[in-house]
């Protein structure tokens, strides 16, 4: 089946929000490379004892960000990095960092004490991963 | 056309100490819907009309197309039923059940049904009167998912199942959805299970449905807020809030319907906001519906 | 008749195999026994209307309440038949399983009446019509059962269709038609006895075909 892609039930967050960052976390450590297909919606839930409704929702956000690229008719598949989900990635973090600026004004943040959050930030990410 | 699995249409039902009233529910192929009410709510009355074994006072009830309970002989060609009260014939055996069933349904798959004799660990020579109450369930989910029916309809079908019998059921029910023209309703006390495996989940209480949706509405719709209002702070009028528990200066709302709006109207007092289990989603929705009809 | 009705019917006489095989047994046992002299005639007797009352309340009782009780009728109205199709599988099939005791034993019966020298003749009037009565009285049973929707009913009917036995006995005996050519050496078939068995006949009928008119037309069956 989908070793290694487990929902846990215990986790707080809600399933299809798991199987994104399963996904995501694949696809960023090139697990799936750009280009290969993904399994079906339905096989994918079969094999999870997921409904079929939440694996359609992990798709579709995961879609949103770009992550994957779903051809209709055809399948999903792991979007390639030059291309819309490039474009969608570079939106998202402009507006993220805009809202970061607007709240480290807010607190009375210097740049240099907004940048090293940040830089914080980065290192958890990195530990995470 | 309509090409529903199930289309069941204010359906009426009067006992003498209990009335189904204006019961509707609707299946669509390629779903699996979870059936959620407290004991003695009408779950299994439902699933028995639909079968056919009982008739309705009022309403309409199509099965797969067929006009239940008239074409019911048709219909059942192609539906598998599980109850957790049924149980085997007697003076027979599993094997022999497992003949008997190949003898009327041509789509028997005996290799299907062999794999499913392992999985399940059960043996044909086991005789009804020796099985468990969950021998029996497994038993009778054999018999019914051997023949690959359209639809399925399972009144509590993981009831007396030890964690790996539950396992191996839901996975086998999950596989009958690989097939997009195949559909599931099934009732459970086990929210869990529902929370996890349903496309749709409609909750029934004192026979009539409380709610009915799809599971990611529910999860998504549902919260409980929780402020710390300082004294003197009273919070404004707010729609959908279902449930409001004070506690001094510790309020907690319960919504069915959140939205950034209702976020944003509630205020600055918010400490925590928490998604709610389908467990307690059901407990509040049940709750909230007494309170409403009581009134 | 559908391949369901007919499984069905087959079922029938596969999971009561055992009530089948132990009342025919039962049944020549008791003929047997009778054959053995005076004493032996009277307990044969005995035994042998209690094997067939005993068949006919256990099919009775067993194949129908016993059937709701275990929940095995969940199991069978989910077979794609209808509940007309249920009902008429069940009165063919238990009364194949009554019939096949019944025809051994009446056969034994009649057998022992003609082959053995010491039992007179003209009795075999009065032996169809017992017969032929306990036939009837297992159909009443069966109807009552089907339509009775609590066991307490369905025991009340087994109970008084039982107690017609010895009324039978009691009454018919000694009717002037049949008392007198009973230890005659040969059968007369007088017109009394065509009379009791166009009676016995006309409630064999009526009780079996009645579950199918109304019993077969239930809206509920659980």
């Amino acid at each position: 089946m989908y070793s290694g892609i487990n929902i846990s039930q215990t986790d707080a967050r809600p399933m299809y929000l798991q199987i994104m960052e399963q996904i995501r976390a694949r696809v960023a450590a090139r697990d799936w490379p750009p280009g290969k297909e993904l399994p079906s919606i339905r096989a994918l839930a079969a094999g999870l004892n997921v409904s079929v409704i939440t694996v359609k929702r992990a798709y579709l956000d995961l879609e949103t960000e770009g992550v994957i690229v779903t051809r209709h008719g055809k399948g999903s598949f792991v979007a390639e990095v030059n291309g819309l989900a490039g474009e969608l990635r570079e939106e998202q973090l402009a507006e993220h960092l805009q809202q970061a600026a607007e709240l480290g004004r807010q607190l009375g943040l210097t740049e240099e004490q907004l940048a090293e959050r940040l830089r914080r930030a980065q290192r958890q990410t990195g530990r995470k991963e | 056309m309509n090409d529903k699995h199930i289309d069941m249409r204010n359906v009426r039902k009067i006992y003498r100490f209990f009335t189904l009233d204006d019961v509707s529910l609707a299946l669509e192929p390629g779903q699996i819907m979870g059936f959620v009410g407290p004991n003695g709510a009408g779950k299994s009355t439902t699933l028995r009309l639909l079968m056919g074994m009982n008739s309705p006072d009022a309403g309409q009830i199509r099965v797969l197309g067929h006009e239940i309970p008239e074409a019911q002989a048709v219909a059942k060609r192609d539906i598998g039923f599980v109850s957790a009260e049924m149980r085997l014939l007697p003076h027979t055996t599993l094997g022999w059940h497992m003949e008997f069933m190949k003898s009327i349904y041509p789509e028997w798959d005996g290799g299907y049904a062999a794999t499913l004799v392992k999985r399940f660990n059960l043996r044909p020579e086991q005789n009804a009167r020796s099985l468990s109450l969950g021998e029996h369930v497994k038993a009778t989910l054999l018999l019914a998912l051997a023949r690959r029916p359209r639809l399925l309809i399972l009144d509590e079908p993981t009831t007396g199942l030890d964690p790996v019998a539950r396992h191996e059921v839901i996975s086998e029910l999950m596989d009958v959805l690989r097939d997009e023209s195949r559909s599931i309703l099934f009732s459970s006390h086990n929210t869990v299970d529902v929370e996890r495996i349903s496309d749709t989940i409609t909750f029934i209480d004192r026979g009539r449905i409380v709610d009915s949706d799809n599971k990611e509405d529910f999860l998504e719709r549902w919260r409980r807020i929780q402020l710390q209002l300082p004294d003197g702070v009273e919070l404004p009028a707010l729609p959908n809030i279902v449930k409001r528990e004070v506690d001094g200066q510790f309020v907690t709302l319960t919504t069915n319907q959140f939205s950034a709006g209702l976020r944003s109207l509630i205020g600055p007092h918010v400490t925590h906001v928490h998604r709610m289990s389908l467990e307690e989603i059901f407990v509040a929705n049940v709750m909230h519906h007494r309170e409403a009809r009581a009134q | 008749m559908s391949v369901v009705t007919r499984k069905l019917i087959a079922k029938e006489l596969y999971v009561n195999r055992w009530f089948i095989v132990g009342g025919c047994v039962s049944g020549v046992v008791s003929v047997l026994i009778a054959a053995t002299g005076k004493m032996g005639f009277n307990v044969g007797a005995l035994t042998w209307l209690t094997t067939i009352i005993a068949t006919g309340v256990m099919l009775g009782l067993y194949g129908i309440m016993n059937e709701r009780k275990e929940h095995t009728l969940q199991f069978v109205l989910s077979l794609p038949l209808s509940i007309a199709d249920y009902v008429r599988a069940k009165m063919l099939g238990l009364t194949a399983c009554f019939l096949v005791v019944w025809l051994v034993s009446s056969g034994a019966a009649l057998l022992l009446v003609f082959a053995k020298d010491t039992v007179a003749d003209g009795i075999a009037p009065y032996t169809v019509l017992l017969c032929v009565f306990m036939l009837a009285n297992f159909t009443v049973v069966l109807c009552g059962s089907l339509h009775a929707q609590s066991e307490a009913l369905t025991s009340a009917v087994i109970v008084v269709t039982n107690m017609g036995v010895s009324i039978f006995m009691f009454t018919v005996a000694p009717l002037p038609g049949i008392e007198k050519y009973l230890s005659g050496p040969a059968p007369v078939w007088s017109s009394t006895f065509w009379t009791v068995l166009g009676c016995e006949l006309a409630v064999l009928i009526i009780a079996f075909t009645l579950p199918f008119f109304l019993a077969a037309r239930r809206r509920d069956f659980l």
